[in-house]
């Protein structure tokens, strides 16, 4: 498995969740540089050129939305964030300082993993390709816009879902927030949440098996929206 | 008796008659003065010497005599006497005291002088005459007297009962007011119109210096007077003597029952004049009254501050209690599984070993909700109260609280019945999803596994319905609002986890957004919660489609 390969920096004081997480990764192929503070986390990462970051938001020395910004600076790598339940407006800042994920804490490990799993595969496949998207019953074709269901009836999108599907899909299992979906969507003077929360509803119900109970377009409360592509490897988080 | 006799003379006399006479005279010098005095100080709308009066009593006499002269021949000296009295009496009603007096007394000179023998002149011809002159005078004067004192009752009585219901007005409006701000707008207010007068409260603080009290903003701009200009030096005075003081402005103090209260300063309108006495008493009653309110309104605060430091004394305590009981508990079970498996010795199997590290996993789970709870509660209940809100669809929600408690509902029946075309609403997403999540969490704990739990919204008049309900064993026994009640618990099973703080917390996320939750049998058994929050209007369902 080229996944031995992959290394994972983390950012973490507390010495049991640094075992907790050490442990996790490696007994999964990964290998792990640990830093205790923002500042040795920052220079890791130049020296040792991770294949994914996992940042406690809560550091000794400086925020982790500092860490965030300043690795985006000049890296791409994937971003995770460890982030507390009740830091609703931490978690949005933290995607608009360019993370691409998050876990709540207390996290679960098989969670987590997935999450880095996921994330670490994405990014080496690169973006998506504006193909043929499968959201379990239904195949969209976003390049001509049309989309059947499995059995050949043809399931109508109106030309906005058709661009919040794109945009959700360009992202690939990335959380979309609020703010960037409705500026691709509709442009950049719109800001008004209303009419998104209105298309997804809509577009739920014309693409979920089950719309009260989504499996493809899942809601990030307060952050965004994100589009789970492959099933079968995720459902188990 | 044919004494040729002249009135000035009569004390010279020794008839019988005649010896009446001094007492006669003293008589009327003592009703004269009386009348005198009485007219000089009476309260009367007008002042003592009101020319115009007078001088209409002048008129009145010459107007009778007028009237009596050429019918005299016909009529009879005893019959124009009756005329004369009659007149005076009338004249008694409307006239003051003084002009009355004058009007009695030129009566009798008229008749005198123009009717008793001999004619035009003040002689009297025959001594009966002048008894008759005396008795006249003697009469006109009592019942002057009688009627004036009866109109100066029924004005007393007029002026006390308008006073009974300024106060009563006033005392009336300060009963509804709730606090010191608005018992002082309705003061001024009163006063004002009563007095004609600009008026202005000064609240003293506990250390006594005064302030004014910001004019009511409720009423309207063109509703107030002007504040009136004010001596605060003069008026912290009047509250270190607590007693009123007069210059150019009257300084009443309001007397609390321990210190006084304030000051009230009322300027009378420039033109008015000096307030009377009876005014100035009225005025005392308006500060007592102000003054036994604003006490009122005081007691009132402190008492609600009162209360709520004991109910937050309370709330502390007992969360400090509970906490410290349902932390501990699983805090055990995770140290005794953790210290199990770390000993080598005891060589577990790996199934043993799973089953622990999933009995740590659960209990800290346990743990990290009760927080979770715990901190949402005081930022609900000690928090600034503002909800960071945002439009979402509550089909969104319902999804999030299911997921929220997926591993948790495996082996129970989730129903959703939600109408598509539910309007959004403007809520806290984070609290409504956590209200859901804790009616799931609380269905899982309260109802076997295979109980069915549905989730169902509707559209009631202006509110939108959220209801959870299972077929389960149902709320137990007694008043379901209790269950709202911070640290209840429907059953005292003590392995539960979770403080019964959940249903505090959906109370107190519901009240947050104006809305409510309730929880009562469900119809077809079971127990059934609904919550109601207040919808916004202009919610969008159907957007034109188009950028």
């Amino acid at each position: 498995m080229t996944e031995a390969m992959h290394l994972v920096l983390i950012f973490e004081d507390d010495q049991a969740i640094q075992n907790v997480l050490r442990m996790l990764f490696e007994a999964n192929g990964f290998r792990v540089v640990i830093a205790d503070t923002a500042a040795r986390g920052e220079n890791d990462a130049r020296l040792h050129r991770p294949d994914i970051v996992v940042v406690d938001l809560g550091l000794p020395d400086r925020d982790g939305l500092n860490v965030i910004t300043a690795i985006r600076a000049w890296s791409p790598v994937p971003i995770i964030v460890l982030t507390a339940r009740t830091a609703e407006a931490q978690r949005l800042a933290a995607f608009e300082n360019g993370a691409d994920d998050y876990v709540m804490k207390p996290f679960s490990a098989p969670e987590l993993l997935a999450r880095v799993r996921a994330i670490v595969r994405r990014h080496v496949r690169g973006e998506l390709p504006m193909g043929v998207l499968e959201l379990g019953d239904v195949s969209i074709d976003l390049g001509r816009r049309v989309a059947r269901r499995r059995d050949g009836r043809e399931v109508r999108l109106t030309p906005l879902e058709h661009r919040i599907l794109e945009t959700l899909a360009r992202h690939g299992d990335r959380i979309v927030t609020h703010a960037a979906l409705i500026k691709e969507v509709w442009g950049p003077h719109r800001n008004d949440s209303r009419a998104l929360r209105v298309y997804i509803g809509s577009l739920r119900r014309k693409l979920e098996v089950d719309p009260s109970r989504p499996q493809h377009i899942l809601t990030e409360l307060g952050v965004g929206y994100r589009l789970v592509i492959d099933t079968g490897a995720e459902a188990g988080g | 008796m044919n004494l040729e006799f002249r009135a000035n003379a009569a004390r010279n006399t020794a008839s019988p008659v005649t010896a009446l006479l001094p007492a006669l005279v003293a008589l009327l010098r003592r009703s004269w003065r009386t009348i005198l005095q009485l007219a000089t100080d009476s309260p009367e709308p007008h002042p003592a010497w009101y020319w115009p009066d007078y001088l209409r009593a002048l008129a009145i006499t010459g107007l009778t005599t007028a009237i009596a002269f050429p019918l005299s021949p016909y009529f009879g000296l005893v019959n124009i006497v009756m005329l004369y009295l009659l007149v005076t009496t009338i004249g008694a009603l409307r006239l003051g005291r003084g002009p009355s007096a004058v009007l009695a007394t030129t009566n009798m000179l008229a008749f005198d002088f123009f009717f008793v023998p001999p004619l035009y002149s003040f002689d009297v011809e025959d001594t009966k005459y002048l008894f008759t002159l005396g008795v006249m005078l003697v009469v006109a004067l009592i019942i002057t007297n009688l009627m004036v004192g009866i109109r100066r009752h029924r004005e007393i009585a007029d002026a006390r009962e308008q006073r009974t219901a300024v106060l009563y007005a006033m005392s009336r409006e300060l009963a509804v007011a709730t606090d010191a701000q608005a018992m002082a707008a309705a003061a001024v207010r009163h006063i004002c119109a009563v007095f004609h007068s600009t008026a202005v409260v000064l609240i003293a603080d506990a250390r006594g210096s005064l302030s004014p009290m910001s004019p009511d903003e409720s009423v309207g701009k063109e509703a107030q007077s002007p504040l009136p200009a004010f001596d605060l030096e003069l008026a912290q005075q009047v509250v270190a003597r607590g007693e009123r003081c007069i210059n150019d402005a009257i300084y009443l103090p309001l007397q609390g029952s321990r210190r006084v209260k304030g000051v009230i300063v009322v300027r009378p309108q420039p033109l008015a004049g000096a307030l009377p006495a009876e005014q100035l008493n009225l005025l005392d009653a308006f500060a007592a009254q102000l003054a036994l309110s604003l006490q009122r309104a005081r007691l009132a605060e402190a008492a609600e501050a009162a209360k709520i430091s004991a109910e937050r004394a309370l709330l502390r305590n007992t969360l400090l209690a509970s906490i410290s009981h349902d932390l501990r508990t699983p805090l055990s079970a995770i140290a005794g599984a953790g210290s199990l498996i770390a000993q080598p010795e005891y060589a577990l199997n790996a199934d043993r070993r799973t089953t622990l590290g999933h009995l740590i996993e659960r209990k800290a789970r346990d743990m990290s909700q009760l927080l979770t709870n715990v901190l949402e509660l005081m930022q609900m209940e000690f928090g600034s109260g503002t909800l960071r809100t945002d439009w979402h669809a509550i089909d969104d929600l319902v999804a999030l609280a299911l997921r929220t408690n997926e591993a948790r509902l495996a082996q129970w029946r989730t129903l959703v019945n939600l109408p598509t075309d539910l309007p959004l609403i403007l809520v806290e997403a984070t609290l409504i999803v956590q209200i859901l999540s804790n009616l799931l969490e609380n269905a899982a704990k309260y109802t076997p596994p295979g109980t069915t739990i549905t989730v169902s919204a509707a559209v009631r008049e202006k509110n939108i319905l959220l209801v959870v309900a299972d077929d389960g064993p149902g709320l137990p026994t007694g008043d379901p609002e209790r269950l709202f009640e911070k640290f209840q618990r429907g059953r005292s099973e003590s392995n539960i986890v979770g403080v019964g703080l959940g249903l505090a917390i959906c109370r107190a996320a519901a009240r947050l957004h104006g809305g409510d939750i309730h929880a009562m049998d469900n119809a077809g058994g079971g127990a059934r919660f609904e919550i109601t929050l207040p919808m916004e209007r202009n919610a969008p369902n159907d957007l034109p489609d188009g950028a």
